[in-house]
């Protein structure tokens, strides 16, 4: 993962939100899906990674999109991850 | 960051995990504190914990709170001024930096 990318969270209930984020996310912007975590008690998240424009605009759809199939918990732009971050992010890549 | 106890431990805990990541991000950035370990609980509660001098930790876990309330649920914050060396040995078994 390169270092001075921004990072993108959507984090709803449900398996089925989760991937109409997600789809919708890459769709929206250049952006790349990095990860998604399985938090438990139905809660799910999904990060993306990409210039701080286009994760901004990516959560935003990943949010219009997901809301119409279910609920969304949270979400957030960190637009400089803090190098410690990314210790924990590196948990989720899913090595495509 | 291995941490052996004797030394400022903050902890943020939150419901989810987008409101931990939250919360680590601005305590690293805001005080001279380090990522000790981050650790799903189950049931949603996903805690994040730091290290470093106790004002430092204080002012983090104070900033770092506040940034995971404003997005998500912030179930519990607690700063352990100096816990005794097994609580650190407890902290170790969850290292960010093992494996």
């Amino acid at each position: 993962m390169e270092k001075n990318d921004a990072l993108g969270f959507i984090e709803t209930y449900g398996l089925v939100s989760v991937l109409e984020a997600a789809d919708a996310m890459c769709k929206a912007a250049d952006v790349e899906l990095v990860g998604y975590e399985n938090v438990a008690s139905g809660l799910i998240s999904v990060v993306v990674r990409g210039d701080v424009g286009a994760v901004k605009t990516a959560v935003e759809a990943g949010i219009k999109e997901a809301s119409k199939v279910g609920a969304i918990y949270s979400s957030n732009v960190i637009a400089r991850p803090h190098a410690d971050v990314q210790k924990i992010i590196v948990k989720y890549v899913i090595d495509w | 960051m291995e941490y052996f106890g004797e030394e400022a431990l903050g902890l943020v805990e939150t419901r989810g995990m987008v409101p931990a990541i939250q919360a680590a991000d601005v305590m690293c950035k805001t005080a001279d504190v380090v990522l000790v370990s981050y650790e799903n609980m189950g049931s949603g509660l996903v805690t994040v914990m730091v290290k470093g001098d106790v004002a430092a930790v204080k002012s983090a876990v104070e900033k770092g709170a506040a940034a995971a309330a404003a997005i998500g649920e912030m179930t519990a914050s607690h700063v352990m001024p100096r816990p005794i060396s097994r609580v650190g040995k407890i902290v170790s078994r969850h290292d960010i930096d093992a494996e």
